[in-house]
């Protein structure tokens, strides 16, 4: 990202938040049925900013998949439920949560091998829609045998993450903000994840040849690099996430099949922030986490409630109208 | 403007069609069917045209040429209305054209075939031709539900206007296969169909004979005098092969660079240092 | 031997273009429909005709309408569930307020409302492609069943938020809704409109706009250029699809189930019907109806499968079961044959017309 860009986005993004804040003061000024004070304000963005970062989290295994193979997986979803069954199915079996940690990891590596063995190889150039649809096929054949295997009751998953809420800044506004100490750790797990991957992707070998395998198949192959390797890895890796993911939601949630459903909300976090970008499924995770709750607690009560089902969706549409490639995605010049 | 119209050009033209036509006895066109004026093109920093003039005569075979990377394909991008130039002013059939989208170019009578093959992969040969027929048709949507009828005898009507270019071009057998089955060298025949089906005023052909080997250009360069001469299409090519661009067109423009370099017949631009130095590389 | 189109000429553009050409074609397909409408009303029980052929038929109308958006015009959507809520509750809406509306209008105009839409919702097609599209379509699921099921209004204020279909009949006392409709009426019923559909579907696709829909997919900078405008076709594919689609939730609703509630079009019902297209044949009518009867047998099949080989199993686990093999199978079809059992049957076809000498 350009100095100027970032700039504007550290000047921007508080503007924003700032510009929403005193319209919705002004609405509250007009009508006392509404209430806004700028401390719920904060608590509610805050805690919308935090559920972002968990959306980014799913939102991250998407982007590695497609960066690394040119395939939308669908089933990335269906990936977090089937890694949080496995793991509380180990835990429940007696496993300490890191050995649990460990073996599920091992049975991501052998799901995401056997994806690479029985659906991409047969599928190599094909177009990308086919591919498409294969992992909605994948989709549904996790989320069969994840259940299959492990019931399709709610499980608990608790790994020993606190979860009282803490008050911050009680001198700044009356009372504190409340904040879900939960959403924090998880939110601190994914800002590691995060750097961690941008180093393997921008600086490791493996990192070159799987943004050289993005680009196209066939020239990568032709240049020696072992596509089949890079994308065991990528699944591997995207697995792992899905992991982190399945442990965040399932802790906050309990495990069980709306998981999957949830892991959609990843989507238009993905078109905000463009398909190949990681600090995009960042920036679009916090946009969409933050805007939707924000207005689902301030706009939802005018036509009765859970616009969060579709708010996300609508304001990723919307933004596409008016900015076809996304937050940082390149201006698109067809070619013929 | 004059109107000398093709009709006048089509028995000069004879001499075109030899093997090797005696390059002075050139045919000669006065009426003016596009024009373009001081054409700058950029996307972001990088300058794909800069300053371009030159004009298109009714009923003649114009070559574009240069090097790679010399802006010929973005020329025709813009003539057809697929870019849009940031400077200069395109006049088409005496007006001056506005900025618009490829399809209000069709719809004026521009076809164009593409560098790289630009087929309807999923529909067969003559699917993909009768697409040409598109602007043609007038039977609404409810007439198209029903078919029989009004839409059927419309159909047959086009499908009989396709089944003539089908012969003209030679390519009967492969009439039902699906494009995509088709070796390349009929593939570029097949989207030529495809834009003599839409009956245009200015064809713009894209490497037209890109890859094929000597028959086969042959064949491809009769097609190109043929149509020309026999439906009085006016031609703009692209063409990297010299000897078919000095033996087939009438008037040809060099770029390099984004910029004009010489504007002639082919044996004055055969003659121009510029050219020969563009082409064999000079030393500074 | 018997399957040849030896000595069958051709002396007109006409008879070529004709959709069946052959004529062992044109008997079987009249075979088939004498077979839908006079035996299979007589053999088939109550059991055939409400839980596997009503709902074939059903389904192979929300097939076709998917398949001229997804496999004729190349925009994949997500969004065939709401689509169908649309048609459901906009068929109730317009039933409820004007009883007296003949029934079979009352789904072409609840199809007309659902295509308007259909237009609504494509509008983004015009500005992004692929991926960028099949999410944004996800918008038109989740928004119109959170509408349907936020407003009482759509359901006349119904406590449970289930819309009933009240008796409505073709003629006379033909009901086709309702407690008096009989099975084999909704079944005959049902046949015909849908064989009538989907003549009007194959012509659309063999026709002008079916061909610009096909240039669209296929490669649509080349199709702007020979001169067709991107926004006309890939609008009136998604009117004409939505128009499909609304029909085949309007039948839903009032046709197959009676009543019905938003719930059952959620995203299930969209990767549903997906799934049909795929495995029947991207672009093809056909591929709509084998796709749509192999969907709706499976689950059937794998129901009484256990039973009959003497295995016990819970309802839960072969609801998990039947996920897996739907998946396993999109999988396997994409890869084995992305055209789908449409072209398993043509490649068939081609076969017999050798047979029996192998070249």
């Amino acid at each position: 990202m350009s100095p100027r860009a970032l700039t504007a986005w550290i000047l921007g993004a508080p503007g924003v938040i700032l510009i929403i804040g005193f319209l919705f003061q002004a609405i509250a000024a007009a009508n006392s049925s509404f209430f806004f004070t700028w401390g719920y304000y904060a608590e509610v963005l805050i805690a919308g900013l935090l559920q972002g970062v968990m959306y980014s989290l799913v939102a991250l295994g998407f982007v590695l998949i497609f960066k690394a193979s040119g395939v939308f997986n669908f089933a990335q979803g269906s990936l977090v439920l089937f890694a949080a069954l496995t793991m509380v199915g180990l835990m429940e079996m007696g496993l300490h949560w890191v050995l649990a940690l460990v073996a599920t990891t091992a049975v991501l590596v052998l799901v995401a091998l056997a994806v690479e063995r029985v659906v991409l190889r047969p599928l190599v150039n094909q177009p990308q829609i086919i591919l498409f649809m294969a992992t909605i096929g994948i989709f549904y054949f996790l989320d069969g045998f994840g259940q299959t295997l492990w019931g399709s009751d709610v499980k608990v998953l608790d790994i020993g993450i606190p979860r009282d809420p803490i008050f911050i800044l009680p001198g700044l506004v009356e009372g504190g903000i409340l904040i879900n100490q939960f959403d924090l750790y998880a939110a601190a797990t994914g800002g590691i994840l995060v750097a961690v991957l941008a180093v393997f992707f921008q600086k490791t070998r493996i990192g070159r040849a799987l943004r050289a395998v993005a680009d196209d198949h066939q020239a990568a192959l032709s240049v020696g690099i072992p596509l089949k390797v890079i994308w065991a890895v990528v699944w591997s890796v995207a697995g792992f996430v899905a992991l982190i993911a399945g442990i965040m939601w399932g802790g906050k949630l309990g495990v069980q099949f709306t998981l999957a459903l949830i892991a959609l909300k990843a989507l238009p976090v993905l078109i905000l922030g463009g398909f190949t970008s990681i600090p995009g499924a960042i920036v679009g995770g916090l946009i969409i986490g933050a805007g939707e709750q924000v207005a689902e607690v301030f706009l939802g009560g005018f036509v009765g409630g859970a616009i969060q089902d579709w708010f996300a969706y609508m304001l990723a549409m919307l933004f596409l109208l008016f900015r076809p490639q996304g937050l940082f995605g390149e201006k698109i010049i067809e070619r013929v | 403007m004059s109107s000398t119209d093709t009709s006048m050009a089509a028995p000069e033209s004879d001499q075109a069609l030899g093997a090797q036509p005696p390059a002075e006895i050139a045919r000669r066109f006065d009426e003016v069917l596009l024009s373009v004026d001081e054409i700058s093109l950029s996307f972001g920093g990088v300058k794909a045209l800069t300053g371009i003039s030159f004009d298109i005569r009714k009923g003649e075979i114009r070559a574009i040429i240069g090097p790679n990377g010399a802006g010929k394909t973005s020329m025709l991008n813009v003539i057809n209305g697929f870019y849009h130039p940031q400077e200069g002013t395109i006049t088409y059939q005496g007006e001056v054209r506005k900025q618009m989208r490829p399809h209000r170019a069709a719809k004026q009578g521009i076809a164009r075939t593409f560098q790289n093959v630009a087929l309807f992969k999923g529909m067969s040969t003559l699917d993909n031709i009768m697409t040409g027929r598109l602007l043609k048709m007038k039977r609404n949507l409810f007439w198209q539900a029903l078919y029989w009828g009004p839409n059927l005898k419309e159909e047959i009507e086009h499908r009989e206007v396709c089944e003539r270019i089908i012969d003209f071009l030679e390519i009967q057998s492969i009439r039902k296969t699906p494009v995509g089955r088709l070796p390349y060298g009929l593939q570029k025949r097949v989207e030529l169909a495809r834009a003599l089906a839409m009956e245009p005023t200015l064809l713009l052909l894209d490497e037209p004979m890109a890859g094929m080997n000597v028959e086969e250009k042959e064949d491809m360069s009769r097609f190109v005098l043929d149509v020309n001469e026999e439906f009085g299409t006016t031609i703009a090519l692209i063409e990297h092969d010299m000897g078919v661009v000095m033996d087939i067109s009438d008037r040809v423009v060099v770029l390099d660079y984004g910029r004009k370099l010489a504007d002639g017949t082919p044996d004055e631009v055969r003659g121009n240092q510029a050219v020969i130095d563009a082409y064999l590389g000079v030393s500074h | 031997m018997f399957y040849r189109e030896a000595g069958q000429f051709k002396t007109s553009y006409g008879a070529d273009q004709a959709i069946f050409p052959i004529l062992q074609d044109k008997l079987a397909l009249a075979g088939i429909m004498a077979v839908a409408l006079f035996v299979a009303p007589m053999i088939a029980s109550t059991y055939w005709l409400e839980t596997i052929l009503v709902p074939f038929l059903v389904f192979s109308m929300a097939a076709i309408g998917l398949n001229i958006l997804t496999g004729y015009c190349g925009q994949v959507s997500l969004g065939t569930g709401g689509f169908m809520a649309c048609g459901a509750f906009f068929a109730y809406k317009l039933t409820t307020a004007f009883p007296d509306l003949h029934i079979v209008l009352v789904f072409l105009l609840s199809g007309l409302g659902t295509a308007m839409v259909g237009i609504l919702f494509g509008i983004p097609s015009l500005r992004i492609k692929g991926f960028y599209l099949a999410v944004a379509t996800l918008a038109a699921q989740f928004f119109l069943i959170w509408m349907f099921n936020k407003f009482g209004w759509w359901t006349n204020y119904s406590a449970s938020g289930v819309i009933s279909a009240p008796p409505r009949s073709v003629a006379g006392d033909l009901f086709i809704t309702g407690p008096l409709a009989s099975p084999i009426v909704k079944y005959l019923f049902l046949v015909v409109f849908v064989a009538v559909l989907a003549l009007i579907a194959k012509n659309l696709v063999r026709s002008r706009i079916g061909r610009s829909w096909m240039a669209i997919r296929d490669m649509d900078i080349a199709a702007e250029i020979i001169g067709i405008r991107p926004m006309i076709a890939k609008l009136s594919a998604f009117a004409i699809s939505s128009f499909y689609i609304g029909i085949a939730g309007a039948l839903w609703a009032f046709v197959y189930t009676g009543s019905v509630e938003a719930l059952a079009f959620e995203i299930n019902r969209s990767f549903q019907v997906l799934f049909m297209i795929i495995i029947g044949g991207l672009g093809s009518i056909l591929g709509s109806f084998l796709g749509a009867a192999f969907i709706v047998l499976l689950p059937i099949l794998l129901n009484n499968l256990p039973s009959l080989i003497g295995v016990q199993m819970s309802v839960d686990l072969i609801g998990h079961l039947e996920f897996m093999i739907f998946g396993a199978l999109i999988i396997f079809f994409l890869i084995v044959e992305p055209h789908g059992l449409a072209r398993l049957w043509q490649i068939g076809k081609e076969k017999l017309r050798l047979w029996p000498f192998p070249y």
